[in-house]
């Protein structure tokens, strides 16, 4: 390693984030530069002296009377299983069951992506670009991400709301949400597979395509490979309504 | 009425999320840089992880869960003003400069440096003046100690950009706090940090990957 491979690890390795070999080989090249050991001490001492400068400000005790009060009120968080936060969807999860048991299991196990995509539409974080436009969207991931994307097109029934950068392992991916009917959301992980698996429970096959499905408490995931890439959907729409959906992104 | 847990209670919430409140207030005080907006934001965060809060996996990270309600909630609420108000600041600082803020290589010459000299009013006010996103992630970094692990989730980016926006943070701060410095006459205004030939720093915006220095080298060593 020398000074020009060091400097962009500087700041990690102040921040205790280098481990391993690659923080063997960082202290390695420290020991034989004096110009890089001395910038990690500066930088460190930095740390500690804006630490040092910033002390917490005490929480205001009104604030904790508001909560006391605003928590008094408020209802305890529900648990959110499907029977119960989608009555209406009962007999849709009924008729999925007994599809299942024409179309078949496959492995219980989840894939990490399935997994990612759960957690990203349950996290409800800000967008990074906003707006109906799909088109407008996807070029904004231009360069952002290492492929090129394209947005699943759901026709008019959906209508576009944002996008959000995301990772998937550790390759950026492009998370794109969509607004379909009755106000129920469909978020989209789009990503190039390096070596992902994204079976799922339920396996069905349209016209030729296979759509991999799951329910999970309240949100259903379908994934799908097209043109190259990855996408995993997913919804609080039921599995049904969710797999006709993403059929018609393969139609169009 | 669970079906196949128990429900989480308040009781269970006060335990877990209540005792975060001091360092979430912290953290919003220096994202809204003003009080009132700051208890809002707290409140608006803690009610909706009480309101989620069956989502939250108990024996997991609660600090790291708050901070990304918190940081959700704040780029919700306040982050469109943020960016009415943001101008992009073009100081930053050299390596050279951090040594006047620290001290030189000898520790016992930290106390005659520049960042002894201020007050912790100044760097509040630097820290303030810095973009949100790179605010955010020096934040988490140095005055809460989140991991880069912790802070992608956090700030929901890849553990590349955490780094390029914590980096960009502190040389925008250092810069900052060089030209409050200036300005009040702790260093002399011609006093200009030596420029450092950019090309050896980490490329600003541009993420910094340590597998992709590992791939270069193992390349270079089969060779």
């Amino acid at each position: 390693m020398n000074c020009l491979e060091a400097k962009p690890f500087v700041h990690a390795y102040v921040d205790g984030e280098l481990t391993g070999s690659d923080r063997e080989v960082f202290q390695r090249h420290l020991l034989t530069c004096a110009a890089c050991s001395q910038i990690c001490r500066l930088q460190g001492r930095f740390k500690a002296a804006i630490r040092a400068h910033l002390p917490r400000p005490p929480v205001p005790p009104e604030l904790r009377a508001r909560l006391r009060t605003a928590l008094a009120i408020e209802p305890i968080a529900p648990r959110r299983w499907p029977w119960l936060a989608y009555p209406r969807l009962v007999p849709a999860a009924v008729a999925a069951v007994l599809l299942l048991g024409i179309t078949g299991t496959v492995r219980r196990s989840q894939s990490m992506v399935l997994q990612q995509s759960q957690r990203s539409y349950h996290a409800e974080m800000p967008m990074d670009v906003v707006g109906s436009d799909c088109g407008s969207i996807a070029s904004w991931f231009r360069g952002r991400v290492d492929f090129p994307l394209l947005a699943p097109s759901l026709g008019k029934q959906a209508i576009c709301q944002g996008g959000r950068l995301v990772n998937v392992g550790e390759w950026p991916a492009a998370y794109i949400v969509y607004q379909v009917a009755n106000n129920h959301r469909v978020a989209f992980l789009v990503f190039a597979p390096r070596d992902e698996s994204i079976e799922a429970p339920h396996r069905r096959v349209v016209n030729g395509r296979e759509i991999y499905l799951d329910g999970g408490p309240g949100t259903s995931t379908a994934a799908y490979w097209d043109r190259g890439l990855g996408y995993v959907a997913t919804s609080d729409l039921d599995e049904d309504s969710l797999a006709r959906l993403v059929t018609t992104a393969f139609n169009q | 009425m669970g079906l196949f847990q128990k429900r989480p209670s308040r009781t269970d919430f006060e335990r877990e999320a209540l005792p975060h409140l001091p360092t979430l207030y912290a953290a919003a005080a220096r994202m809204t840089r003003n009080e009132k907006d700051a208890e809002d934001l707290v409140q608006d965060t803690m009610l909706r992880a009480y309101r989620f809060f069956d989502t939250f996996e108990a024996g997991t990270n609660c600090k790291a869960w708050l901070f990304r309600i918190l940081t959700n909630a704040f780029c919700n609420r306040y982050r469109e003003r943020e960016r009415e108000h943001e101008i992009l600041t073009e100081a930053e600082s050299s390596d050279a400069n951090v040594e006047q803020f620290v001290g030189g290589v000898d520790a016992r010459d930290s106390e005659g440096a520049l960042l002894g000299k201020m007050v912790s009013a100044d760097v509040e006010k630097a820290l303030a003046a810095v973009p949100p996103d790179f605010r955010m992630a020096v934040v988490l970094a140095d005055l809460e100690d989140f991991s880069y692990k912790e802070i992608a989730e956090i700030m929901n980016c890849p553990a590349g950009t955490v780094m390029s926006r914590l980096y960009r943070g502190r040389k925008i701060l250092q810069g900052l706090l060089h030209d409050y410095a200036v300005e009040q006459g702790i260093i002399p205004a011609d006093h200009a940090p030596e420029a450092e030939s950019r090309a050896t720093e980490a490329p600003a915006g541009k993420t910094v990957d340590m597998a992709a220095y590992r791939r270069r080298r193992d390349g270079e060593g089969s060779r």
